[in-house]
């Protein structure tokens, strides 16, 4: 064990002296990082001529993220083609706020609850409308109006490099049922700029969240030639997901993830699926995004 | 009937804009007001050591004394130095373990409505009383890549599949509490001193290298987290509007 020197520390509290001694030395299988550079923004605004009551000055340093992504997704759940649509990023935060490991299926959500390893709060998802006109698959099932669904999540990592979570969320709009998520991931960073993370999924869905997308009724039958269905609620996926996010630099950062999820009870035997579509769906994304400091005196 | 919707509308725009103004006036106002200030400091009794990154199942942070450093009064004796070219710094008296051991509630929303804590601890902790406004400088909270918080003072092994890396850091906020009715006038977190780092802490930090290992480790320990406090209080004093820009 490499020398420290402990007459800088309390005398008093020479076992914690040893403690830190021992930490220092771990630390001595540290290589040399290069000192970064010194605190460069782009621009400076002026003070804003005002504050806002109850909410802290801005003055100081932000980081703006700017980006743009993209990601191949099934044209509608259960169906057999995809399509390509690009993603804008943007983000503004105060400078060194961290962003949180996230996955491309989480819901949007706010931790109100934060104790460091254990986080919950209200979740939000949009799910767009399925419109019958826009694919042939869907010829005379008529249209399902975009549903917003509101709940909860909680999120849990036993060690920093594995998260679970788990959301319940209930549906208003295009369907009124509930839906509950939960998946793992195993986060790994292999070098300091580089993280890959991968781990399972699974999606419980209500008969109320599930008839909307799946079910056949007479009506629908006799318009798109698919025999009648109930599809009703329980297991609705299984699958797994991974993503990998690279920072070249302080400024530049890539992005690459993957989802499978296959389509399991009702959903999947839903002649929709069966017969138009797929019980597989893979959802690919890509992104890149820059970020830059700017200061509000 | 549209005509009447935009009417209430523009009306509700200009009411809110008018109390915006009214409320910048205040804070402005008041800390124009101000003319003694006490400066209290307690961030700088414990270091704190945490691995994180890959790390194993139950591994807990750790802390280590170091009283010895004399950080709080180097921090106030900086502050001083700071703030006396516009306010008559007068010193004070204070329990500091009290108020370094003030938390935030884990629950968000209660930390929006509950009274700040620290802000009776000035009224029946801080000696003299009377003077316009008191700075109270305690430590604060970051984030370590997903999972963990660390604060104040403290040493970080990250742990990456294929290398470690070193971190220390010097996290604090600053207030600004009224002297008379100890209301919050101002309160800021210290910035990181640069967004240039891959590890990235909401605070001022910096790397660790083999500097640190080896004879006098606990020293230059100590030098570099003074230099963090050094470098990052003028910013933080000046983004609050209580001195001059750098």
């Amino acid at each position: 064990m490499k020398q420290f020197d402990e007459a800088a520390l309390d005398r008093a509290a020479s076992a914690q002296q040893s403690l830190l001694s021992a930490f220092l030395a771990a630390l001595g299988a540290i290589t040399a990082i290069p000192q970064s550079a010194s605190a460069q923004t782009a621009f400076t605004l002026p003070a804003p001529p005002f504050d806002l009551p109850m909410l802290p000055s801005p003055s100081g340093n932000w980081t703006v993220m700017v980006g743009i992504g993209g990601e191949y997704t099934p044209d509608f759940v259960g169906s057999k083609n995809g399509k390509f649509r690009p993603i804008p990023i943007f983000s503004i935060r105060r400078a060194g706020s961290i962003d949180q490991f996230r996955g491309p299926r989480d819901s949007a959500s706010i931790a109100l609850l934060d104790v460091g390893y254990f986080r919950a709060g209200p979740a939000f998802k949009y799910v767009s409308s399925r419109k019958s006109d826009k694919y042939s698959e869907l010829t005379g099932l008529g249209d399902v109006k975009a549903a917003y669904e509101l709940g909860g999540f909680v999120e849990y990592y036993p060690v920093d490099w594995l998260r679970l979570r788990s959301e319940l969320r209930q549906g208003v709009g295009g369907h009124t049922g509930t839906v509950a998520d939960v998946s793992a991931d195993v986060i790994v960073p292999l070098i300091q700029r580089l993280t890959i993370s991968a781990g399972p999924r699974f999606t419980w869905k209500s008969t109320k969240a599930t008839a909307p997308y799946f079910g056949v009724d007479a009506t629908q039958a006799l318009a798109s030639g698919l025999p009648m269905y109930d599809a009703r609620g329980g297991a609705h996926s299984v699958g797994f997901g991974s993503q990998i996010s690279y920072r070249i630099n302080p400024q530049w950062e890539v992005h690459a993830y993957v989802e499978y999820e296959r389509l399991l009870g009702d959903a999947a035997g839903s002649p929709l699926v069966k017969l138009r579509g797929s019980s597989n769906q893979t959802t690919i994304g890509l992104g890149a995004s820059y970020s830059f400091d700017f200061r509000i005196r | 009937m549209r005509r009447h919707a935009v009417l209430w509308i523009a009306l509700a725009v200009a009411s809110v804009a008018l109390s915006a103004a009214a409320a910048f006036e205040t804070r402005a106002n008041r800390l124009q007001a101000i003319k003694t200030v006490g400066i209290v400091s307690a961030i700088g009794e414990e270091m704190s050591l945490t691995q994180a990154g890959l790390t194993a199942l139950g591994n807990t942070g750790q802390s280590a004394s170091i009283s010895a450093w004399g950080l709080d009064e180097m921090i106030v004796q900086q502050a001083t130095k700071l703030l006396s070219g516009r306010f008559r710094v007068q010193p004070v008296s204070y329990r500091r373990a009290a108020f370094a051991a003030i938390r935030d509630s884990a629950v968000a929303p209660v930390n929006l409505l509950r009274s700040d804590p620290f802000k009776e601890l000035v009224r029946s902790d801080v000696a003299p009383q009377g003077l316009d406004a008191y700075i109270v400088i305690t430590r604060a909270r970051s984030k370590l890549g997903s999972g963990r918080d660390v604060e104040g003072i403290g040493l970080v092994q990250y742990r990456t599949l294929l290398a470690d890396y070193g971190l220390i850091h010097a996290l604090y906020e600053v207030r600004v509490i009224d002297g008379k009715s100890f209301d919050v006038i101002e309160k800021r977190a210290a910035a990181p001193l640069d967004n240039t780092g891959t590890m990235r802490l909401a605070g001022p930090s910096g790397p660790v290298d083999e500097t640190f290992d080896g004879p006098a480790s606990g020293e230059r320990l100590r030098t570099a987290i003074v230099d963090l406090v050094t470098r990052s209080l003028p910013v933080t004093l000046s983004d609050m509007h209580l001195m001059e820009s750098q």
